[in-house]
């Protein structure tokens, strides 16, 4: 690895796009656009570099950069990506450009918007990578607030009460994260005589068990409120619902994945004796999330609401996953955070589009218009397929390897969330035959055009991901893996738990 | 020269407040000259707070002058500079006030000098007839000031209420400085301190009183429940303008001499006022906050966020760690300055009531203000990147420190619930349209006053360490 700061690089250039489009003068207004969009390339091409430089096979961090920051306090700016994160600071840098890019339509306060969305970027990449958990925590703020205001500046109707709802429920849960990241902090200092936030520091640490279990609540309870996992979940719907299409696209494909990356980086890696007793309420938590999420979706009549719950469901997919404390269950897991970013981020693009057309998200008010909009309603199905699970598509893989993957240790609720596979069927055929097959039962449907240039320049590339990881998620996996494996041999060391095998079937991805 | 050094920030203040007093009613200068002559003063006595940090902490060369009346350390240096700091910022905001007094501007002038000769001898006293000489010295300044606009009724209450309370506190304090010496027979601090180690106590009962009374007193000054009654209608009633500042000062010298009291000369009673001060500190950060959500004014909603944050740091003095205090201290006291600042630009700088209402739309007709506000609103909410966060995340490591974890928690979940209020103001600003056209425009000192306010809450935001290795220097000695 050369000395070269890449990973502050990848956070700090949105920042610098964000100054470059805020000092752009009023009367220019028509360059925020071109220069938002642009700039978000940058952080682009750099995050493909870091996964084309990353070292597949090893399990520790890369990149890692560590300046001391505060020593009494035993801070420092500490980042480093490994197989974990990876693939989700790429699929935030690839997120970005097209959720601006589905932005053009912003016309109230523009360039605060895009300065916003950038701000935004900085926040979510910082808090993947940052290895330093006040640096984290600082982070996993910071991105709290840009998303605030995008919801309730830019958002719908009730935006303000979405707003608030979101940003209180978030901050309670990261308040109590703090006490324990504090908490931590000071039992680093007492067992090893220097106060330190330093992540493979606290790695090192001996936990006793009670310590572990209410460490566990306090860092759970702030990463069960984004995931957001059943009952937390309530604030989801309303931030999606009134967030403007950028938002939602941010906001489902990465911020929750905040939640579930803090689990398997915080939660499973530092309190291994409390994750093996929680699996029974954890996966318990995450059914009911899955069949719950998907049930309530099937009755919507809003089609945002009914993406919005649909995403409950599928993150309770990459909890089960998670907590099977399973090879295939842990890589289903973060193989699907990502499935889910592209295939959710990806519906409500398509969602957001047809709304800008025809100012309306309900059901009742389209029908038919596959006869005006072919390729929109090809693309709808293709992404809807993809959600479901269609085998060659990415959805597969990620449920696939979870299904397996908890089958193994937690057989019930496997087959039970299998049936969350059949509920989501339900809901997105049955809404893509309410909306798009069938005579135009509107008039005003009739005139409906169909994609635009700029509409095909957001939905290519995700679709191409889509296709790529459905047919050849090797490469993914393999990034994955190692980290992974060396994540559930650390829980084997410290606890009596013993990882089930399932054979010799490991990464059977393609399957 | 070195014995003079332990008065100097006292004697400079006090001998600027009389040169204006004089010049006003010999000469009557233009406001002008009396602005200079207090930016002098505030500069030479800063320049004194700076020598005596020079000798104390970089030389290493603390000691107690005058009879071990007064502590000259760093503790009383870093003090005198944080007030100097907010007096000179309160001044050059509230000077369209003090130009509108006429006849009276100069005397408001020698108030506000007074009120920070007062808090710096209450950080610097080594002695409890000190300390009381500084509260004093203090109140009664900031009880004039509640009052100044007079021919507004409000006005008029705030200062009565303020000023009947508040002598009530005095003598509640003066009473537990005569327990006090009743039971250990020293008046000194450190005579006190040096007591404990050389006596047993068997019965505390007479000395425990006084300290619990002391400590009524000085929570008391800083508005910690149940003594915050006066609070929100003084905080309403008085002229806007000087609000920031009164809010600012009664808590720097408050904090300071409890600092001194609890933490110097009771250090070894921690477990009889530890629990005291933790359960004074829940209920003013969850009363604080939970009263600040119901109100309508801007004024009372600062009033309350300023108990709840009273709580706060009390919760640093848990660890009996006066760093992490000071560095919130230092901090909050130029946000709760800042929020006031821009509340007088809103509704004039002599007004009382402010209703939330008049804040609507302000991010669309004052940008700026509104963008400001918000920076203070978030830090006072504890956002990251804001010094708020720093100073938040400094007090419960020292009270997870001292075995208080319970406080931190239920203050935690406070605080989120206080997030409530502080974002409401953001939502009025920008998320609402307003209600009456707003002519609300900053003048050039204010405008200084602002950027100085905002740039501490960020810069120690961004960048706290330096901060932080200064406050934990700034030690009594």
């Amino acid at each position: 690895m050369s000395d070269f700061p890449t990973l502050t690089l990848l956070i700090l250039l949105p920042l610098a796009g964000a100054a470059a489009v805020a000092v752009i003068p009023r009367r220019r207004s028509e360059l925020v656009f071109p220069t938002a969009v642009a700039t978000s390339m940058l952080p682009l091409a750099v995050a493909g570099y870091v996964v084309w430089e990353f070292a597949t096979g090893e399990a520790g961090f890369q990149f890692t950069e560590k300046v001391l920051w505060f020593e009494p306090w035993g801070v420092s700016y500490f980042v480093g990506v490994d197989g974990i994160s990876l693939l989700l600071v790429a699929l935030t840098a690839f997120l970005v450009p097209i959720s601006l890019l589905a932005s053009a339509s912003i016309s109230d306060r523009r360039k605060e918007y895009f300065v916003a969305m950038l701000v935004l970027e900085t926040g979510l990449l910082g808090t993947f990578l940052a290895l330093d958990l006040l640096l984290f925590f600082v982070f996993f703020e910071v991105a709290l607030v840009p998303m605030y205001l995008i919801i309730g500046l830019w958002g719908g109707e009730h935006r303000v009460y979405a707003a608030v709802k979101f940003f209180l429920y978030t901050a309670l849960g990261s308040g109590l994260m703090l006490a324990g990241i504090l908490s931590l902090g000071l039992i680093a200092g007492e067992q090893t005589g220097s106060a330190t936030f330093d992540y493979t520091a606290l790695l090192a640490l001996d936990l006793p068990y009670g310590t572990q279990v209410w460490l566990f609540l306090a860092f759970g309870a702030a990463f069960a409120i984004k995931v957001p996992l059943f009952p937390f979940h309530t604030w989801l719907p309303d931030a999606h619902v009134e967030a403007p299409t950028a938002g939602s696209i941010i906001l489902a494909g990465v911020l929750l994945k905040l939640g579930t990356y803090g689990f398997i980086r915080f939660n499973l890696a530092l309190f291994p004796d409390a994750t093996v007793d929680m699996v029974p309420v954890m996966v318990v938590l995450a059914v009911i999330g899955i069949i719950y999420g998907a049930v309530v979706a099937i009755v919507q009549p809003d089609l945002k609401r009914l993406v919005a719950y649909s995403s409950v469901s599928h993150l309770g997919f990459v909890v089960l996953g998670i907590f099977a404390l399973t090879r295939s269950g842990l890589q289903g897991g973060v193989i699907q955070m990502v499935n889910h970013g592209l295939t959710t981020g990806a519906l409500f693009l398509l969602v957001g589009m047809i709304y800008e057309r025809r100012h309306t998200r309900l059901i009742a008010d389209y029908g038919g218009i596959a006869a005006v909009m072919p390729w929109f309603a090809g693309a709808f199905l293709f992404v809807a397929f993809a959600s479901i699970g269609l085998p060659g598509l990415n959805g597969f893989v990620g449920e696939f390897l979870v299904l397996t993957g908890s089958y193994l240790s937690v057989p019930a609720g496997a087959i039970v969330a299998a049936f969350g596979v059949v509920l989501a069927a339900i809901y997105l055929l049955w809404a893509y035959e309410r909306v798009f097959t069938g005579p135009i039962t509107h008039e005003e449907n009739k005139l409906l055009a169909d994609l635009a240039p700029r509409e095909w320049a957001a939905l290519l590339p995700m679709v191409a991901l889509i296709i790529y990881l459905g047919v050849y998620p090797k490469p993914a996996l393999d990034r994955i893996e190692p980290s992974v494996d060396a994540l559930l041999e650390r829980i084997e060391q410290t606890t009596d738990y013993v990882v089930p095998e399932f054979g010799s079937s490991q990464s059977g991805g393609e399957g | 020269m070195m014995s003079f050094l332990g008065v100097a920030v006292e004697v400079v203040l006090v001998v600027g407040a009389l040169a204006v007093l004089t010049a006003d009613l010999i000469w009557e200068p233009p406001r002008r000259v009396l602005g200079v002559l207090t930016g002098a003063t505030l500069a030479v006595a800063a320049g004194f707070g700076w020598l005596q940090w020079d000798q104390t902490v970089r030389d290493g060369n603390a000691s107690l002058q005058y009879s071990d009346m007064i502590a000259l350390d760093g503790y009383g240096a870093l003090a005198g500079l944080v007030a100097i700091v907010v007096a000179a910022a309160a001044i050059a905001a509230a000077w369209s006030l003090i130009v509108e007094m006429e006849g009276r501007s100069a005397e408001l002038i020698v108030l506000m000098l007074l009120a920070t000769s007062g808090v710096h001898l209450m950080a610097a006293s080594a002695n409890f007839m000190v300390l009381f000489l500084g509260l004093e010295i203090l109140s009664i300044s900031l009880y004039v000031m509640a009052g100044y606009t007079r021919n507004r009724a409000g006005a008029d209450e705030a200062a009565l209420k303020y000023f009947l309370l508040g002598a009530f506190a005095s003598a509640v304090f003066l009473y537990g400085v005569a327990l006090v010496f009743a039971g250990t027979g020293s008046l000194s601090v450190y005579g006190i301190a040096q007591f404990f180690v050389r006596s047993l106590v068997l019965q505390p009962a007479v000395l425990v009183a006084g300290l619990g009374l002391m400590i009524v007193g000085l929570a008391f000054k800083v508005s910690a429940v149940p003594f915050h009654m006066w609070a929100p209608d003084v905080y309403q009633g008085a002229p806007g303008g000087l609000v920031g500042f009164m809010a600012a000062m009664a808590k720097l010298g408050g904090f300071a001499a409890l600092g001194r009291v609890l933490v110097v000369a009771f250090e070894s009673r921690i477990d009889d006022w530890g629990p005291v001060i933790a359960v004074v500190a829940v209920a003013s950060v969850v009363i604080g906050t939970a009263l600040a959500i119901a109100q309508t004014d801007v004024k009372r909603m600062l009033a309350y966020s300023s108990v709840a944050h009273a709580g706060f740091i009390l919760t640093g003095l848990l660890g009996a760690d006066l760093g992490s205090m000071w560095f919130y201290l230092a901090t909050y006291v130029f946000q709760v300055l800042g929020a006031f600042i821009v509340v007088s630009i809103i509704s004039g700088p002599g007004s009382g009531p402010t209703p939330l209402t008049s804040l609507a739309g302000l991010g669309k007709s004052s940008p700026r203000l509104a963008a400001l506000m918000a920076l203070f609103m978030l830090a006072m909410g504890g956002i990251p990147l804001t010094a708020g966060f720093v100073g938040k995340a400094a007090v419960f490591q020292a009270a997870i420190d001292g075995g208080y974890l319970w406080v931190v928690i239920v203050s935690l979940i406070a605080t989120t619930a206080g997030l409530f209020f502080y974002l409401r103001v953001t939502v009025l600003m920008y998320m609402q349209d307003e209600l009456t056209a707003s002519t609300a425009r900053s003048d050039g000192p204010q405008r200084w006053s602002l950027a100085w306010c905002s740039g501490v809450t960020v810069v120690f935001g961004i960048v706290p360490w330096p901060l932080l290795n200064i406050v934990r220097e700034a030690l009594p000695l």
